[in-house]
């Protein structure tokens, strides 16, 4: 992470190398998104930056989680990027959250993706282990 | 390159990729500054083993900060070994090496661009200005933490931590201790052991009971007993000495004899008005002086013994027989007019030995003269011995010259003979030769003979034959010939 950060991006919890903790929000007039402020959580394995962080969305009070077809409602981010298949040891932290910010920018639809609740509802694994199918080749 | 957390992170993965201690890595300190500092202990090299790993540069402070071009973008360091694709994309071997484990087995790609990468041909060569641009990245000595100054280009760094850098650890010098101490407390042996600390009575080892005294102790500090200043413990003793203002101090004078001894804050009040204060500098000066000619002195004396003993060698290997009497030196003086015989000429130099008698010899001789005659006596023998061997050198040149002219008119001579006997020995060869050939030639002509007439017409037989007998008749002849020929040549 070079210098200062892009606008939209804010650092949260940056105490250990293990997890971080990082705000996100969308600049344009979205209005999906506007006047909100989203919570991402990075966890790091051991091989990172070889091997992809864990990036979720966290849920509290003051942030929910945004509306997208490719975000679940845990938190749970559907993105070849964060997949071991489409990540690349270049990535950062602060690429990846550019990433997400321009996917975004770039969404009007607000749902869910399909199977949301019953997803929600059973899932267990762990965001990293879920094979996701990538189709969408649009965000 | 900048030191947010991110840049730390990765920077103390890369170091652990063995041991997974992410927070193993002390923060480095804040740099001072881009200044060069060169201390004593570059030049010095060790003899003792390290027992640090290699330097892993990638851990190492730059200074100024280094261009974000030369990062490699997976580890965020400057580049370790770098490594090009075909793609241009440059990045640490180990990293890159780490980034291909992680991808399929068949299909590699550059982690930047994702362009496949063909592991017959990549990486290829990385440019020469990309490799002495980093080897001039000024960075910081690994061992700063612990003391150490050094700051110099990064090619340099393995070198200063390997030789000369006394902040490295290194194997004990005592053989069977294997603790490893600091390169600059080397040289004062093992200090591996158990002492007991005098004022708090805590085992420690020595070679931490200084900082011990210094920093833990809880006995370390103590008041001065006159000033009531609170200070180090250690550091007391220098303070009474110089620096404490109401430490009882001797006058300046004290060194010619002034006995007065007050506060230090009244010393230099007394000294205004004692005299003997006043002349202290002078007299300091004096005994300076005084040391050094006394050293120089000294000096001298040695060198005047050494000289004397070797003179006395001189003079017995001159006068053999002398060496055999009480006194070692011969000290007539054979220009002395009262000596009892006159000094006959010496044509030879068999004969001084004999030329001199013994003091005792002579019954009225006077006292031995002063030094100074006896040595231009052994002077002028000196000369003299030195001209015989000069006349003898040049005898032994001429007579050599004339033996080797002899020599060599010898030499010629018997070479002469040599060369005429074996003309005549070559020139009986040949006719031995002519004479055999002819005979051999006899021969074959009766056997061709007969041999042709038992043929018969045959001609495709006889003329081989005859080809053959010409060939006979002409190639042993000049073949022997040739050959006599090179004799005689030889």
């Amino acid at each position: 992470m070079q210098g200062h950060l892009p606008p939209g991006i804010e650092l949260i919890k940056v105490d250990d190398f293990q997890e971080w903790l990082v705000d996100l929000r969308v600049l344009d007039s979205n209005p999906l998104y506007e006047n909100e402020i989203y919570r991402l959580k990075f966890t790091f394995g051991k091989n990172y930056p070889i091997e992809s962080p864990e990036v979720v969305f966290v849920k509290d009070a003051t942030h929910p989680i945004p509306w997208h077809p490719h975000i679940y409602s845990n938190g749970i981010i559907c993105l070849d990027l964060l997949d071991n298949a489409g990540w690349s040891p270049v990535h950062n932290v602060e690429s990846i959250a550019v990433s997400l910010q321009s996917m975004l920018t770039g969404n009007s639809k607000r749902e869910r993706p399909p199977g949301d609740e019953n997803f929600v509802k059973y899932n267990t694994q762990r965001p990293k282990d879920i094979n996701f199918l990538f189709h969408d080749n649009s965000v | 390159m900048s030191s947010t957390p991110q840049s730390d992170d990765r920077r103390s993965r890369a170091s652990s990729r063995a041991d997974a201690l992410p927070l193993s890595t002390p923060p480095l300190p804040v740099s001072t500054g881009p200044a060069v500092v060169f201390d004593s202990s570059d030049f010095v090299r060790r003899k003792s083993l390290r027992t640090q790993a290699p330097v892993d540069i990638r851990l190492l402070e730059y200074v100024p900060k280094c261009d974000s071009n030369l990062v490699c973008l997976i580890c965020q360091c400057p580049f370790d070994i770098p490594t090009m694709l075909a793609c241009d994309h440059v990045f640490c071997r180990e990293c890159l090496d780490h980034a291909f484990r992680a991808q399929d087995h068949r299909s590699k790609r550059c982690p930047t661009c994702r362009t496949h990468v063909d592991p017959k041909k990549e990486p290829i060569p990385v440019p020469r200005i990309l490799l002495s641009m980093l080897e001039d990245l000024m960075v910081k000595c690994p061992n700063t933490k612990a003391g150490c100054t050094w700051l110099n280009k990064r090619d340099g760094v393995q070198n200063h931590v390997d030789l000369y850098c006394g902040f490295s650890t290194v194997e004990c010098p005592a053989g069977d201790c294997r603790f490893s101490v600091l390169q600059k407390d080397f040289h004062k042996g093992c200090l591996h052991y158990t002492v007991s600390c005098e004022l708090c009575y805590t085992s420690i080892m020595k070679k931490d009971l200084e900082e011990h005294q210094r920093t833990v102790c809880a006995q370390r500090m103590i008041k001065c007993p006159h000033c009531e200043v609170e200070m180090l413990r250690l550091d007391l003793k220098v303070h009474i000495k110089d620096v404490c203002q109401f430490a009882p101090t001797a006058c300046p004078g004290a060194i010619v004899g002034c006995g007065h001894t007050c506060d230090r804050r009244f010393v230099p009040a007394h000294a205004k008005t004692c005299s003997m204060a006043t002349m202290a500098p002078f007299f300091q000066a004096q005994k300076t002086r005084l040391d050094d000619q006394e050293a120089a002195q000294k000096l001298l004396q040695r060198k005047v013994d050494i000289l004397e003993g070797g003179f006395t060698n001189i003079s017995n290997i001159v006068y053999p027989t002398n060496s055999s009497d009480d006194s070692s030196f011969p000290v007539t003086n054979p220009l002395d007019p009262n000596a009892a015989e006159p000094l006959p000429e010496t044509p030879d130099f068999r004969l001084p030995p004999a030329s001199f008698p013994p003091p005792a010899a002579s019954t009225n001789n006077p006292p031995p003269p002063p030094f100074d005659i006896s040595t231009h006596h052994l002077l002028s023998l000196h000369e003299s011995l030195r001209e015989e061997v000069g006349r003898i050198a040049n005898d032994l040149a001429s007579l050599e010259g004339r033996t080797h002219l002899l020599i060599l008119n010898e030499n010629q001579r018997a070479k002469e003979e040599m060369l005429h006997t074996s003309a005549a020995i070559n020139s009986l060869r040949t006719q031995v030769h002519w004479l055999l050939s002819a005979r051999l030639q006899q021969g074959r002509a009766s056997a061709s003979g007969g041999a042709s007439a038992s043929a018969g017409g045959s001609g495709s037989a006889s003329v081989p034959a005859g080809s053959s007998l010409g060939s006979a008749s002409l190639g042993p002849l000049r073949r022997l010939s040739d050959s006599t020929r090179q004799d005689t040549k030889l």
